[in-house]
């Protein structure tokens, strides 16, 4: 069995691309089943959030690759992406790869715990589609440890910050304190939540939620202290925004220069930040040319993002030893799993075997028991090698036993 | 002595500039520039003081009296102002600012002796040449804070606003708000006096020196009206205000190296 994987990042695609390569949470499972409906594919998963999209697959065919990057180009893009922009990643650089994302190595914004959950979804939604067999299941859930360790072991989950949390120290760039600015959060999902949590713990006191589903806005504003409000109020809240921070999905922009030259024309010059965490981009690129809109995509982020990696610099080694370490684990289980079942069937036939032996001299002396258990476990194989020996076919065998069970290293009591 | 004195202030002002803009002001401790700022304050007080004991004492009207007086009212209103207003990252600027008001003032000093002479006072020479100064100061400094807004402002278009160290927009917007409000309260009652000071000297009150100062208080009417009447924000005020102190130092300097007014 191979593993393989094809996708496109933040560090190979922009975001124009990024947005047309985008699956929605609730279609994962979806694309997964129909990855694995397609022959040669034996399990797939896929990993999309707003910085990648990524398909893993298990086959064992070599033509693996060629259908991953047919299913990118054709089932979930247009085929805008340059070929430059989508790699393609085989064997143990799968592996490697996929640790590193788990742990935030790969992201953006170095070490942030969004994309934990984000890989946790994916590997969710493969479950669910019942593309994910035993040697993704297996790697994932490797991932998950490595992930795990990163963040315990290294400290890089202790000074984390999410791409949200970027968004709000570029807000410092505008407004000296949060207190009295109005924030209006456009969505009510996760990352939203991460923003406003930002926000709160920055000092922002008044928040608008506004979202398609008015009762996510009204759970997510009760938690953070802040007011709920449909789309249809969406100009009106702009007015008001000092900052206006963007995470819903959306097939085009929701906000455009007609809106906010409207809602402008009350502000008085008053500088408006907006943050589109958008995948597709929920905030029209033009908004940037209006005075007073300072317009931040993800893909703007990543220069404040720089110089947070540069800081945990230190930390990121350790980590790498940690991939290292778990990928090696992962890696001999692979080699070793086309002969799990002949182990797993061995364990079982001497369990059996011990446990009828054990309940036959139920009472006996104890040493007679050891003498007894271990005559009935070896006597199968010892007969065999005996019959190999007297026809003088193989000394295989006899070297075999002597390496597996390390008689050459025993020494005599 | 007095001119060793100013000369003195402006090496420290200069010495000041040099180490914000060359990133060494920390080698002499924390807070550095304030510290030499402070000092060549103090120093140009001094010198000041030299001014009032010669006889007869130099006029503070005097062109670089008054040019050493504005330099001097910059870096005091800077060291002085509270924490919300004195900027990040504004001292070099400041500091740069006294020198470059300071060292013509010092090489002009002989003619501000010779001024002396014959300088004719009134009770109104004193109240205008502070208010205007005070004035022209204040209006200096919303100028720098008007320039920093416009710099971050097309930093953070462009999105490079990080790595230009500036505080943030909406600092540099108050900084500009109270320095232009204050300064421009100052400078109208400047002009003010200064036109008592003419009548009182029975000079034409609508003579070359007059009409330029009416001239240059006009164009502040537009920042003022806009950022302090109106509450409008954003990059248009800030370009009024750095417009507004660019006329201003020419008409000044222009019309007093001309020779016209009182």
């Amino acid at each position: 069995m191979k593993l393989s994987m094809v996708g496109l990042s933040y560090r190979t695609a922009p975001v124009a691309v990024r947005e047309r390569y985008a699956v929605a949470p609730g279609q994962l499972a979806e694309h997964d089943a129909k990855l694995v409906a397609q022959a040669p594919i034996d399990e797939a998963a896929l990993l999309s959030t707003c910085n990648r999209t990524e398909l893993y697959g298990v086959s064992a065919s070599d033509l693996a690759l060629e259908h991953l990057h047919r299913f990118l180009r054709e089932e979930l893009g247009d085929g805008s992406a340059a070929p430059v922009q989508v790699y393609e990643l085989r064997g143990a650089d799968v592996v490697s790869h996929l640790f590193r994302v788990a742990g935030g190595l790969d992201s953006m914004v170095l070490g942030e715990a969004q994309i934990l959950g984000q890989v946790k979804d994916a590997y969710r939604s493969a479950v669910a589609a019942q593309s994910c067999g035993p040697v993704l299941g297996r790697l994932f859930q490797h991932a998950f440890r490595a992930a795990k360790r990163i963040r315990s072991e290294t400290g890089l989950g202790g000074s984390t910050v999410s791409v949200a949390r970027v968004g709000v120290s570029l807000a410092r760039e505008i407004f000296e304190d949060f207190s009295g600015k109005r924030v209006l959060m456009l969505g009510a999902g996760e990352m939203a939540e991460s923003a406003l949590r930002g926000l709160r713990e920055a000092g922002a006191e008044q928040i608008a939620v506004v979202n398609r589903t008015l009762g996510a806005a009204v759970e997510l504003a009760a938690r953070h202290g802040g007011s709920a409000h449909s789309l249809d109020q969406l100009p009106d809240e702009l007015a008001r925004a000092d900052i206006a921070i963007t995470s819903v999905q959306v097939d085009r922009p929701l906000i455009g220069p007609a809106e906010l030259a409207r809602a402008f024309a009350r502000r008085r010059g008053n500088p408006l930040l907006i943050v589109d965490l958008g995948i597709p981009r929920n905030v029209d690129p033009a908004v940037a040319g209006l005075d007073d809109v300072y317009l931040y995509d993800l893909d703007d982020l990543e220069a404040t993002a720089e110089r947070g990696r540069l800081q945990r610099a230190a930390a990121v080694e350790a980590a790498q030893s940690i991939v290292s370490h778990e990928a090696g684990e992962y890696l001999r289980w692979l080699e070793l799993a086309p002969h799990a079942p002949t182990l797993a069937q061995l364990r079982r036939r001497l369990e059996r075997l011990a446990l009828a032996e054990l309940e036959r001299l139920r009472g006996e002396d104890p040493a007679r028991v050891a003498e007894a258990l271990v005559a009935k476990l070896l006597h199968p194989p010892l007969e065999r090698l005996r019959g190999e020996l007297e026809r003088g076919t193989s000394r295989y065998y006899a070297d075999a036993l002597r390496d597996l069970f390390g008689l050459d290293e025993e020494e005599e009591p | 002595m007095t001119s060793l004195t100013h000369g003195l202030a402006s090496a420290l002002y200069l010495f000041a500039a040099f180490l914000g803009w060359t990133g060494r002001s920390e080698r002499i401790g924390p807070g550095g520039i304030r510290l030499v700022v402070a000092l060549a304050v103090l120093v140009h007080a001094a010198g000041f003081y030299g001014f009032h004991l010669q006889e007869p004492p130099v006029p503070l009207s005097s062109f670089p009296a008054a040019l050493s007086l504005i330099g001097w009212g910059v870096a005091l209103a800077w060291l002085v102002s509270p924490r919300g207003l004195r900027l990040r990252a504004s001292g070099p600027w400041v500091a740069t600012i006294a020198a470059a008001f300071t060292i013509p003032g010092v090489l002009g000093l002989e003619l501000a002796h010779q001024a002396s002479e014959n300088e004719d006072l009134s009770r109104w020479s004193h109240p205008h040449v502070l208010l205007a100064a005070a004035g022209f100061s204040l209006l200096a400094l919303a100028s720098l804070a008007g320039l920093g807004y416009l710099v971050k402002e097309r930093g953070l278009k462009r999105r490079r606003a990080w790595q230009q160290g500036l505080p943030s927009l909406e600092s540099l917007d108050h900084a500009e708000h109270v320095t232009l409000a204050l300064g421009f309260a100052l400078l109208t009652l400047g002009v003010l006096t200064g036109f008592a000071w003419t009548v009182s000297q029975h000079i034409d009150p609508w003579n070359k020196h007059v009409l330029s100062m009416l001239a240059a208080w006009g164009v502040y009417l537009v920042p003022v009206g806009a950022r302090v009447v109106r509450q409008q924000r954003g990059p248009w005020p800030a370009r009024g205000v750095v417009i507004g102190f660019l006329f201003l130092v020419c008409s000044y300097i222009g019309i007093n190296l001309v020779g016209a007014g009182p």
